[in-house]
C-alpha cells in the first residue's frame, strides 16, 4: 500500500529511523494540545476579524471560554465545542479515546452535558492500513459510550498527518453555566488530575518511563471529567475551566484576567504525575512548554525562584487535562474530600486575590 | 569554537531533522556511554538546545551553544570547555532561567552546579525502609535521618529517587519534621516514593499525597535498575 503512494516528505523525516516510521505518533511534530496554536497568535488572529452582535450567545470570545453557549429558552441552552489533535499515543484505539475524552471535557468544564458529537478525522490513508482509523474511531466510540454520547456522524479527509477528534453538542441551564470569569476574592483554586501531560507523553514517545509511571498517564487521559463536574456541581463553584494546551499557568492567567482578580499558586501541592519532574529536567519539555512560557511567564511573580523543571511543568500543555475550580475555602475542603474518595487526584493548588488583574504569584 | 577543538571530540551527532524528544534521547544514550572528552551535536531548534541544557543540567554536565546558520552548535562536556569564556558567562548556572538559549548568536555555558562539578552521575537511589537513622534514642534516631537527608542535599548529590518503605514512610507525613527535606529533593527533581502497602498500613493514606505513592513493582523497577543503592 505504501509503495502505491509513493514517497512522502513524511518518508524522508525518518529514513534514519525505519522502525517507528510505522509508529502512530511517529511523523506527529506536536502532539495532543501542545499542537495548541500560541495563545499570542490566537489573539491577534481573533482581533482582526469583525465583531459580530448575537443576543443569545451567552459566551464571549474575550473570555477564552470552552465551549459556546446558545440561548434559546431561559432555562435550555446549547452548549457547542470542537477539539482535536494528532496522535499522542501509538495506540489508535487508546488515541481516539483520548481525544475524544479530551473534546468532550469542553462542555464540561462550562458545566453543561453533552448529548450529540461528530467525528473529524484526518488520516493519510497511504501510510496506514485502514484497520488503524478503524482502531481511533472505535475508541473515540468507547469514550462517548462511556460518556452517554451519541456519535451522530461526521466528515473525513486525506492528510499528511492524522488527526482525529470530536465536535460536540450539549445542553445547559443558561443560569448555571461556569465560565473563566466568576472567580471571586479569596476563592481556592482546585484541581482534579495530575499535571505534566506535556512532558509525560514525550517520555512516553522516548520510551523513557517505569511502567506504574505510563499506567498512571494512561488512566488519567482516558479519565472523562463527566464524574468531577458531577460532583463539584454539588458545591457551586464559583468559576471553572479545563486545563489543556496553555497549561496551569496560562489557565490560571485566563481565569485570573476574566475576573478581574490576581493569582497564587503553591509549588509544594503541586499534582504533577510520578515521574514529571524527572523528566522534564531531563530536557522532555515539548515546545507548547516554552511558547506557554513566552506568553505567560511575564506575567509570573517569583518564578525564578523555584526549580526549572517545575517551571516547565507549570507551563507543560495538557491534553485531555483535569477540570479546574474556583470556590471559597470551606466547600473547597468537602469536596477535595469527596473527589479523592471517588478516587480522583483533586488537589487545592492556589488561590484568588485582589491585585493586578491577570498577574499569578508562585508561592513555594 | 577553535578548530583545534574540533577535532577532540568524543562524538559528534547531526540531529538535525529529528523530531523531539529524538534528540534528547539520542544525546542521553550517547552520554549514559559515558564518553571520554566533549560531544558536538548538531540541532535545528532553538527548543532542542534548551532541553539538552536541561539533559546537560540533569547529569551534572556544562553545555555550551552557538547559533549558527544551519541551526545550532552545542558542546557538551564534563569539564568546563578548554576555550576561555569570559567569567560572567559561566556563573550563572541555568536552574535560575529558562530563557531562549542566549540572545541570537549568543554563547552560553551552564552547570547546574554553582562553579563546581561534583554530581554524581551514577544512577543512585536511596531507600529507606525505617524512620530512624539507626537503632539508639528514638528522637535522637530521626533526628540523625533529617541531618543525613539535609546533608546528601546540601552536598550536591542527586539521587534518581528516594523510595520509603516500612516506618519510612513515616517520614512522608506532613507533620514530620523531615517531610522539609523530602521536599526540597522532590524540587531539586529527584523522585520521593511511599510504598502504598507502607502507607495504608501505617494509617498515612490521607496525609501522604496520592501521586507520592508507588507499589513494590515500581521500587523493584527503580532498585534494580540503579547503579547504587544508598540505605542508611
Amino acid at each position: 500500500m505504501r509503495v502505491l503512494c509513493g514517497n512522502h516528505d513524511a518518508d524522508k523525516m525518518t529514513t534514519s529511523n525505519h522502525e517507528s516510521s510505522r509508529k502512530l505518533t511517529a511523523n506527529v511534530k506536536a502532539a495532543g494540545c501542545a499542537a495548541k496554536i500560541s495563545s499570542l497568535a490566537l489573539k491577534q488572529l481573533l482581533s482582526s476579524l469583525p465583531r459580530q452582535n448575537c443576543p443569545q450567545l451567552l459566551t464571549s470570545l474575550d473570555n477564552f471560554e470552552d465551549a459556546a453557549v446558545y440561548k434559546i429558552t431561559e432555562d435550555i441552552a446549547i452548549i457547542e465545542t470542537v477539539d482535536f489533535f494528532p496522535p499522542v499515543v501509538d495506540d489508535p484505539f487508546l488515541f481516539g479515546r483520548i481525544a475524544a475524552v479530551n473534546a468532550l471535557s469542553d462542555v464540561y468544564a462550562m458545566g453543561g452535558n453533552p448529548v450529540i458529537a461528530l467525528n473529524i478525522l484526518c488520516f493519510p490513508t497511504c501510510d496506514y492500513p485502514l484497520e488503524v482509523v478503524e482502531e481511533i474511531l472505535k475508541g473515540g466510540h468507547a469514550a462517548c459510550a462511556e460518556a452517554a454520547v451519541t456519535i451522530a456522524g461526521g466528515h473525513s479527509i486525506q492528510g499528511p498527518e492524522p488527526v482525529y477528534g470530536l465536535a460536540v453538542t450539549g445542553f445547559i441551564n443558561p443560569r448555571s453555566i461556569l465560565t473563566n470569569g466568576g472567580a471571586q476574592e479569596g476563592d481556592v483554586l482546585l484541581t482534579t488530575k495530575p499535571l505534566g501531560t506535556g512532558v509525560m507523553l514525550l517520555g512516553l514517545k522516548g520510551d523513557s518511563l517505569l511502567e506504574a509511571e505510563s499506567k498512571q498517564l494512561l488512566a488519567s487521559l482516558t479519565l472523562l471529567n463527566k464524574g468531577a463536574l458531577e460532583i463539584a456541581k454539588k458545591y457551586q463553584p464559583s468559576a471553572a475551566t479545563d486545563i489543556t494546551g496553555f497549561g496551569l499557568i496560562g489557565h490560571t492567567t485566563e481565569m485570573a484576567l476574566a475576573s478581574g482578580l490576581s493569582a497564587y499558586l503553591y509549588m509544594d501541592k503541586m499534582p504533577f504525575f510520578a515521574g514529571a519532574v524527572r523528566l522534564a529536567g531531563q530536557g522532555f519539555v515539548p515546545a507548547g512548554a516554552y511558547g506557554n512560557r513566552n506568553t505567560f511567564g511575564p506575567s509570573v511573580i517569583n518564578l525564578k525562584h523555584i526549580d526549572i523543571a517545575v517551571q516547565d511543568l507549570l507551563f507543560d500543555p495538557q491534553t485531555s487535562g483535569g477540570l479546574m475550580f474556583a470556590l471559597k475555602e470551606e466547600p473547597a475542603m468537602r469536596l477535595l474530600k469527596e473527589l479523592i474518595d471517588s478516587g480522583l487526584t483533586a488537589s487545592i493548588v492556589g488561590g484568588f486575590q485582589l491585585g493586578e488583574p491577570g498577574a499569578i504569584e508562585v508561592r513555594k | 569554537m577553535s578548530a583545534q577543538e574540533k577535532q577532540n571530540f568524543a562524538k559528534r551527532l547531526d540531529l538535525r531533522g529529528l523530531m523531539c524528544p529524538e534528540p534528547v534521547l539520542r544525546t542521553k544514550r550517547v552520554l549514559d556511554g559515558k564518553p571520554e572528552g566533549a560531544i558536538e551535536v548538531l540541532v535545528d531548534t532553538d527548543i532542542n538546545v534548551m532541553n539538552l541544557t536541561r539533559l546537560a543540567n540533569s547529569l551534572g554536565l556544562f553545555l555550551e551553544s552557538e547559533e549558527r546558520e544551519d541551526g545550532y552548535q552545542v558542546v557538551i562536556s564534563s569539564t568546563e570547555s578548554g576555550s576561555p569564556t569570559s567569567p560572567a558567562s559561566q556563573s550563572r548556572p541555568e536552574h535560575n532561567h529558562g530563557d531562549a538559549p542566549g540572545s541570537k548568536s549568543a554563547k552560553t555555558v551552564s552547570n547546574q552546579a554553582e562553579g563546581t562539578n561534583t554530581h554524581t552521575k551514577t544512577n543512585m537511589v536511596l531507600f529507606i525502609a525505617k524512620d530512624t537513622f539507626g537503632e539508639g534514642d528514638r528522637d535522637f534516631s530521626v533526628n540523625l535521618i533529617n541531618v543525613f537527608l539535609q546533608t546528601v542535599l546540601q552536598a550536591g548529590h542527586k539521587p534518581q529517587a528516594i523510595l520509603l518503605a516500612n516506618t519510612g514512610v513515616r517520614l512522608m507525613d506532613p507533620d514530620s519534621s523531615v517531610s522539609k527535606v523530602l521536599n526540597e529533593f522532590k524540587e531539586a527533581g529527584t523522585d520521593v516514593f511511599a510504598c502504598g502497602l507502607c502507607v495504608e498500613f501505617y494509617g498515612l493514606k490521607d496525609k501522604i499525597a496520592k501521586e507520592q505513592i508507588t507499589n513494590m513493582y515500581a521500587i523493584c523497577e527503580y532498585l534494580f535498575s540503579a547503579d547504587k543503592i544508598i540505605s542508611p
